[in-house]
């Protein structure tokens, strides 16, 4: 047995530490040990499991009482957006071009050239732990998440 | 194994008037099927011609992007809503 799930038990039975207490303190040796043993293989199984891209714009009371409310609920499962990143990679040069100077116009210095399929799994890798969340003072709220 | 949406619900509402239609793209997908064959006679003259300009790569890799985007379409859902009008598509 771990020498500290022993030392927990102990202490329960010294009647040091509840049996709430105890409970508690095991599960966090369990998570942390989990935690520590497969780090990188858990956290990319944990980010496969994501499958969703939602965007929710919920208004306020103000806003839904006063007559003008916009409600917006998206769910882009994430595997159309690995094809539609893939299809990028299929644009021909001048397209691509024509893109960058659009992109370069709106003031976003990036070039789709350097969109290559690892930086893409990276890329997607990272929006699974993207969360935004943000809400304005007569109410509405706009969340942007991964699930 | 991937496979298309089979159906797809589309519904927009505007001030005056608006309209709810479920596609059956399970019923679509044959009819494709029936174009490509009716079609395969210009396609064959046609790989001959772009052959030597490379294009042959590109065009079987865009078909096999454009079935994926078709197929990763599933459970996707958009719904906006504002007081007069409402766009829903949602893909099953």
């Amino acid at each position: 047995m771990d020498e500290n799930k022993k030392r927990i038990l102990e202490m329960l039975a010294q009647n040091k530490i509840s049996t709430d207490e105890a409970y508690r303190l095991l599960s966090a040796l369990e998570s942390e040990g989990s935690a520590a043993e497969g780090t990188p293989k858990a956290g990319t199984a944990a980010r496969m499991k994501s499958k969703y891209l939602r965007v929710c714009v919920v208004p306020g009371h103000e806003r839904e009482h006063g007559g003008k409310c916009e409600r917006v609920n998206i769910r882009v499962p994430m595997t159309l957006i690995r094809a539609g990143m893939k299809f990028t990679s299929l644009l021909p040069p001048e397209a691509r071009d024509k893109v960058n100077g659009a992109l370069r116009e709106k003031g976003i210095d990036f070039d789709m050239r350097n969109l290559k399929p690892e930086a893409m799994d990276q890329l997607l890798e990272a929006l699974s732990d993207l969360e935004v969340d943000v809400a304005s003072s007569d109410g509405e709220t706009v969340k942007v998440f991964v699930e | 194994m991937k496979r298309p949406p089979m159906l797809m619900h589309v519904k927009i509402r505007g001030e005056r008037r608006g309209f709810g239609l479920w596609l059956p793209l399970f019923l679509l997908l044959p009819l494709a099927l029936a174009a490509f064959i009716i079609l395969s006679p210009l396609i064959l003259i046609a790989i001959p011609v772009f052959w030597p300009k490379g294009w042959r790569k590109r065009a079987l890799h865009i078909f096999g992007a454009a079935f994926e985007i078709l197929c990763s379409m599933r459970d996707l859902k958009v719904d906006v809503q504002s007081d007069h009008h409402c766009i829903y598509i949602s893909a099953v």
